[in-house]
């Protein structure tokens, strides 16, 4: 186990170092900030003024390994363009993105599993296509689209919902309902997969013969064993949804990590999106890193230091 | 039955004074969220829109466009390179501290400060000192004479000296204190910043015991913020979405046009445009009507010189070269192979791209051969900043304003030979730009830009197009009267109840 989390902490920080190395070099190649931040009548002396200022006047090389001393003292920089520490931004919109993630991966949870549940049990039925093809779609629809429909249903004609913003609870149900339709099927068609799976197993097969009533042989046998695949797959949606995000908080004016990084981005606020792009990816890693932990309690037959296998 | 009377008359006009469910808080929806509240460090209209309720500026503008007093009660020239303001007494800050010459010239200090870096240094370092003489008065001092001094300084916003010094750069920005109608209440970052009628107020009150401004970056989503009247004015669409609010009755739409031109950029000293036969060719294969009337529908106006009558050195009587596309066709033919020329037109997704494209079906239409180059903002606007003039991009399309309304910041910058936007080498030009720049004698300096006007028709130098209007969505109880220079100010909205 030491062994294990000693080697994944490692190569999570050669992941880390990649990822933050190439978003550098990457923005530096995309423009230069400079010219957004002062006003078009600004002469050359001033935009040459407010280069220094930002300390992008000094060579690339001598930029990043400054960039690499903050990283180890923790510091994240200051954004050119709010003046305030990187990390209060950062930490101002962290709640507001978890909120949403959750949201949108409950709304995925309650409305995937059952279905993919269902599909499998159903499966000899043609009518479960339907419910799944009515599954794909609503997966398909683009979010800016059914965001938007969403907030003139809701928000404007019934008046039932606040068509954007954040702060009660109402305010989180559209948006995680957009966010979560994306992750909604993907859920279905593991569990369907993972339940279809179990059910051809011998152990099925014999509680069956045994006369064990379907209703607890799904409860106690077929959820537990189908959920493993289920684990892994909320780990990559984490990641998902994180992107997926960006559109659902532009458009319903939601202030996570995910619109920051839009603004960011446009702004050239370079400091920012390095501060963003360096908690995506430790929490990418991390849910990874805690998916990996979970299987081995679901199932013990996995052993985290690989030996036997 | 006086008494009863008298009453009963009383009781009239309390209920008429104060009608019943008097609006508080009004909200309004912005694109983003201000990016600092401290007015000297930044230039964005998200954070102007907030902040110029905090903080009363050294003179304002009225609904029409004049000067008018605001901090400095009175001014007057004293020497060609000194203006002397008399500062209005009587003014507190929101902290209960009296605003003082002192505090003038702090705040005027601090934009010019280049160690403080002020993005809008640009605007006001031909200002280099301010002093203060008696209780009263500041002198500012400028490096030459400078007409369009006033005009700066509607956007200079007093600070106390006091409360900056003790709280810091970082403190004053996270809780800035001002003398203006409304007082900072508190900002969540990336949501909204709350504002709060400052009930002392030297001058015209607001209506309005609350403001919130929201971040809203979608603008459909801002437009169905209103229909669902979670907000009461919403502010940057389009024509497209201003449709949307044409038959409801619960809203309506509100626009001015502005002092922003939309043009677009030729570099003259580049083959082949450096042939004015052929930039006249450029105006005349574009029909501006037809892009006012046809893709924009907002209420723009074409324009004939790259002024508005919102600006000082606006002159009558020039006339924009008319759509002629068969003309067009027979000079870019006579020019034969130089015309053929492939040139980039720069561009940039905060622009209209329905005009950019317009544009340059109608250029390739009489016989150029136009490619469009669209970067993000930032690559254009270092493209078309070029230390070299001469690599500066053909063509270009563009929306100016210089938030002055004084032609000096539109002309200066976009053709004078030594400015960074210029694609013009005149000297012509160069000489009627800082006579315009630096004569105090106002028909002077009206003469200069006359011949600016009329030079830049002749040889086709730049080709503006029209004059922008702003749109906003406002609540159908909504009273305000928008203006040229985009502000928001929110003394100046009020509520009427509809019957």
């Amino acid at each position: 186990m030491v062994v294990f989390l000693a080697k994944r902490a490692g190569q999570a920080l050669v992941a880390i170092f990649g990822v933050m190395t190439l978003v550098f070099f990457i923005q530096r190649l995309t423009g230069d900030p400079t010219y957004l931040l002062v006003p078009e009548t600004a002469t050359q002396e001033d935009i040459e003024a407010m280069r220094q200022s930002l300390g992008l006047d000094r060579p690339l090389l001598v930029q990043y390994l400054s960039f690499l001393a903050d990283i180890v003292r923790f510091d994240l920089g200051r954004s050119f363009i709010q003046n305030i520490p990187v990390t209060d931004i950062v930490a101002s919109r962290l709640p507001y993105t978890l909120q949403l993630a959750g949201g949108a991966l409950f709304v995925a949870f309650v409305i995937g599993l059952p279905i993919g549940l269902i599909l499998a049990l159903a499966r000899k039925y043609k009518s479960s296509n339907i419910l799944m093809g009515v599954v794909l779609a609503a997966q398909s629809l683009p979010t800016f689209w059914s965001g938007i429909l969403m907030i003139m249903v809701f928000g404007v004609w019934l008046g039932w919902l606040p068509p954007s913003g954040s702060g009660t609870f109402a305010h989180l149900i559209m948006p995680s309902i957009a966010l979560g339709l994306l992750s909604m099927a993907t859920y279905a068609r593991i569990a369907r997969s993972s339940v279809l799976d179990e059910l051809s197993k011998d152990y099925v097969r014999s509680a069956r013969a045994r006369g064990v009533p379907q209703g607890r042989l799904v409860r106690r046998h077929l959820l537990r064993n189908s959920v493993i695949p289920v684990i892994s797959i909320t780990a990559l949606e984490i990641s998902q949804l994180l992107a997926g995000a960006v559109i659902v908080e532009t458009v319903f004016a939601w202030p996570g990590l995910g619109l920051l990084t839009v603004q960011s981005v446009v702004a050239r606020d370079f400091v920012v999106v390095q501060g963003v792009v360096l908690l995506g990816a430790f929490v990418t890693i991390a849910v990874n890193f805690i998916a990996d932990i979970l299987y081995s309690v679901v199932d013990p037959r996995i052993r985290l230091d690989g030996a036997g296998q | 039955m006086r008494i009863r009377t008298a009453l009963l008359a009383a009781t009239c006009a309390m209920i008429f004074a104060q009608p019943l469910g008097a609006k508080e808080l009004l909200t309004i929806d912005l694109v983003n969220e201000p990016t600092t509240l401290d007015p000297h460090m930044q230039w964005n209209p998200d954070s102007y829109y907030v902040y110029r309720n905090i903080f009363d500026n050294i003179v304002t503008r009225d609904n029409d466009g004049k000067i008018v007093p605001q901090v400095a009660e009175s001014w007057e020239q004293i020497s060609d390179t000194e203006l002397a303001l008399t500062i209005r007494e009587g003014i507190k800050f929101h902290d209960g501290s009296d605003l003082t010459a002192e505090d003038v010239a702090f705040s005027v200090k601090r934009i010019i400060d280049p160690e403080f870096a002020s993005p809008q240094l640009g605007q006001f370092n031909k200002i280099t000192d301010a002093r203060v003489e008696g209780d009263n008065k500041v002198v500012l001092v400028t490096d030459g004479p400078y007409p369009a001094l006033l005009a700066q300084l509607v956007k200079l916003s007093v600070v106390p000296k006091a409360v900056v010094e003790e709280a810091g750069k970082d403190g004053f920005n996270a809780n800035p204190v001002g003398s203006g109608p409304y007082k900072f209440g508190e900002q969540q970052r990336g949501v909204s910043v709350t504002l709060v009628r400052n009930d002392d107020y030297w001058g015209e009150k607001g209506e309005f015991e609350e403001a919130v401004f929201r971040a809203v970056p979608d603008a459909a989503t801002r437009v169905a913020n209103l229909k669902a009247g979670t907000s009461d004015l919403v502010v940057s669409l389009d024509s497209d979405l201003a449709l949307q609010l044409e038959n409801d009755p619960q809203v309506q739409l509100l626009t001015a046009l502005t002092e922003r031109v939309g043009f677009m950029g030729i570099n003259t000293t580049r083959e082949p445009l450096d042939d004015p036969e052929l930039r006249k060719a450029l105006a005349m294969a574009i029909d501006r009507e037809g892009i006012v009337e046809g893709i924009l529908g907002g209420g723009e106006k074409v324009v004939s010189q790259m002024a508005t009558s919102a600006h000082f050195g606006y002159v009558e009587g020039i006339e924009p070269i008319p759509y002629d596309p068969e003309q067009a066709k027979q000079i870019v033919e006579a020019a034969g192979d130089a015309a053929k020329t492939k040139m980039e037109f720069a561009t940039a997704p905060v622009f209209d791209q329905r005009i950019v494209q317009a544009i340059q079906q109608m250029l390739n239409d009489v016989g150029f051969n136009v490619e469009i180059n669209m970067s993000d903002m930032a690559t254009y606007l270092k493209t078309v900043q070029q230390p070299e003039q001469g690599s500066r991009p053909y063509l270009s399309f563009g929306r100016w304003s210089c938030a002055c309304q004084d032609v000096d910041g539109v002309l200066f910058p976009l053709l004078h030979s030594g400015s960074n936007w210029s694609r013009v080498s005149s000297e012509t030009i160069d000489e009627a730009l800082e006579t315009g720049r630096s004569s105090l004698d106002e028909q002077e300096r009206l003469d200069a830009y006359k011949t600016v006007h009329q030079l830049v028709h002749d040889e086709t130098l730049i080709l503006p197009l029209y004059q922008a209007a702003a749109l906003y969505g406002g609540a159908a109880e909504l009273e305000w009267e928008p203006t040229a220079n985009e502000s928001l100010f929110l003394n100046r909205m009020s509520w009427k109840e509809q019957e």
